[in-house]
């Protein structure tokens, strides 16, 4: 193995990695800031994609338009399941929240599955043969790159959001005492049902960046779940810039696994890593040592 | 155990076994041996996820073990096949061990992310060094009944459960069921009062893997095959876990409930939604979480004891206002 494939290794996992970041910081608000239990992450990724596709497949605008309106529906989606499923359990034991999430994922992949079937879908679009060279070993597909700057540009206002509104200065509040931020006049369920459906969003809007590049089918989003929750855990909970730098990593990581031990361990050497750093660094590498 | 509940099950374990005599048919046959392998699964994760409250979602190792172990100790090495049963159970208690001593030291989410890891690790593992396992291909795996096949594993399965029913009775009249139960109250407390947590949580797990991995090597020698996407699956984590939930967690009966309810379901939906038939799990969980919390033995056992501690009073109340 050369030293250009282990450069394209790296730039090829650090595209892929932005949009890992993008999945893993909308748990990390859910999940590392809110403390809500999310196993249907990956699901909403998936249901972003069946959004972006169906669109697509109606409207023939492109992919990189129609990801804000799937995001826009999945919102919609995040805020009415926290106030109808999240909320009335909220308060009870993490694994009520986990059960609740995990059936809530089996419903959307398998109600997708109902409704599309378990065929693979591919979109195509001109862009895909577009490829952009950097020297002559080196070359990167344009659909990617584009995916890259748009995950880049909304990871940074994912940031903005929860570091510099008030909505999401309110949501760290409340992760830092529940019982002490409503007293300084914040709306709990209001700011949650919000901060919620931002992280549905974010997964949704990933989804609908990566159609262009995946196959999609039922089950996509299942390893993006998990997925997720390393990225999570990697950054160090609570550290959305964390999450981001995690996604980055795991990308590159999975690639270079990819390219030196072949595809199929991939997956296997990201648990390995998150069973590593929970039971080693429980704070996570780019975490602070309080978590 | 009261004398009326141990004549009870008794009754019940002994008409199970007289079901094949009247009931003929392969495939109620297989749709039962079903409902008894996943009651017999729901009671061991019950153990584990109930009792001490620890909510595993990666049982799907332990039952890859057993299927697993069988397949490779008698079909590769040519070993007996019941001596193979047990060696699978001897990998089930190797991989508790392991997953035990790294989870049990997470708590909540952490630890249930941990058990879905290593399931997945297994999975992975297994799928990806075919000269060993097969790889995606599969295994064949020796058969354990070689007469009368449908009704054996019938048997097989309801002797199963009631091991793992006589386990469960026993643990949970015992200073060790006390003891789990402590640690699913309050681990903090159950520790400062010399509980020793980590061996306690450890030990139920053991007997937990050994009774789910018996019940893979049954389920793998059934079909005489195995893949790991079937048997190392997440799915199979999560309908154990659903089927003691649904049921009751942390109750005797629950489990077998569960399975009755949420197997019988599964096969009527399996006719309807075809393979999107896990929407059913999907829905069950959710109206498990939001309306039964206990479980359905767990609530129904709730309101019998209401009923009992305030019925006398609800109706003198009556009888005042009547009269």
């Amino acid at each position: 193995m050369d030293f250009y494939a282990s450069l394209q290794a790296v730039i090829n996992g650090l595209l892929t990695g932005a949009l890992y970041a993008l999945v893993g910081m909308g748990l990390a608000l859910i999940f590392g800031v809110m403390r809500i239990v999310n196993f249907a992450h990956g699901a909403f990724m998936m249901l972003g994609m069946y959004a972006t596709y169906v669109l697509f497949t109606r409207t023939d605008v492109s992919p990189y338009i129609l990801f804000i309106l799937a995001g826009i529906v999945l919102f919609a989606v995040g805020y009415a399941i926290y106030y109808g499923l999240l909320r009335p359990i909220h308060g009870k034991s993490d694994f009520m929240q986990i059960l609740l999430t995990l059936g809530v994922g089996l419903i959307c992949t398998d109600g997708i599955l109902l409704i599309f079937g378990a065929d693979y879908h591919q979109i195509n679009i001109p862009l895909l043969s577009r490829d952009f060279h950097l020297g002559s070993h080196i070359s990167v597909n344009a659909p990617w790159v584009v995916s890259f700057g748009i995950a880049v540009v909304l990871a940074l206002a994912l940031y903005l959001f929860v570091m510099r509104t008030m909505l999401g200065r309110a949501a760290r509040a409340i992760a830092q005492n529940r019982y002490a931020a409503p007293l300084m006049g914040i709306n709990v369920f209001r700011v949650q049902a919000i901060s919620f459906a931002i992280g549905i969003a974010a997964a949704g809007i990933a989804g609908g960046l990566l159609l262009p590049v995946f196959y999609i089918y039922p089950q996509v989003g299942d390893q993006f779940t998990l997925k997720a929750f390393v990225i999570v855990v990697l950054g160090g909970m609570e550290s959305i810039v964390g999450a981001a730098l995690a996604g980055l990593v795991l990308g590159v990581v999975e690639s270079l696994t990819s390219l030196y031990w072949g595809n199929e361990w991939a997956l296997a050497v990201d648990f390995i890593i998150f069973l590593l750093v929970l039971s080693l660094k429980p704070s996570g590498i780019f975490g602070s040592q309080k978590a | 155990m009261k004398g009326s509940h141990l004549l009870a099950a008794l009754a019940v374990f002994v008409l199970s076994l007289l079901v094949p005599l009247v009931v003929q048919t392969d495939y109620v046959l297989q749709i039962l041996f079903r409902i008894y392998l996943f009651a017999a699964l729901g009671l061991a994760w019950n153990l584990v996820g109930g009792y001490a409250g620890q909510l595993s979602l990666g049982h799907a190792a332990y039952f890859g073990a057993g299927a697993y172990g069988l397949a490779l100790f008698s079909g590769k090495l040519g070993i007996s096949p019941w001596l193979a049963v047990l060696f699978g159970i001897m990998v089930a208690l190797a991989c508790a061990l392991l997953i035990g001593g790294v989870s049990f030291r997470l708590r909540g989410p952490y630890f249930v992310l941990a058990t879905i890891a290593f399931g997945e690790v297994l999975r992975l593992i297994v799928k990806n060094l075919p000269g060993i396992t097969g790889g995606d291909v599969g295994l064949q795996v020796p058969a354990l009944f070689h007469v009368n096949v449908n009704r054996a594993f019938y048997w097989a399965a309801v002797l199963l459960t009631a091991l793992a029913y006589a386990t469960t009775v026993a643990i949970s009249r015992a200073r060790f069921g006390y003891y789990l139960m402590a640690i699913r109250e309050d681990e903090d407390t159950a520790l400062s009062i010399g509980i020793g947590a980590a061996r306690t949580k450890l030990l139920a797990l053991l007997i937990s893997a050994a009774l789910t991995s018996l019940a893979g090597s049954l389920y793998g020698s059934l079909f005489l095959y195995v893949v790991p996407d079937q048997v190392l699956s997440i799915d199979v984590s999560n309908e154990i876990a659903i089927v003691a939930m649904l049921g009751g967690a942390g109750t005797v009966l629950g489990p077998i409930v569960g399975s009755v309810v949420l197997e019988s379901a599964s096969e009527i939906f399996k006719n309807i939604f075809k393979e999107a038939h896990l929407l059913i799990y999907g829905v069950l969980l959710v109206v498990v979480v939001l309306f039964l919390p206990e479980g359905i033995v767990g609530t129904l056992a709730a309101y019998l004891r209401r009923r009992a501690m305030f019925g006398g009073i609800g109706a003198r109340a009556k009888g005042l206002a009547a009269r």
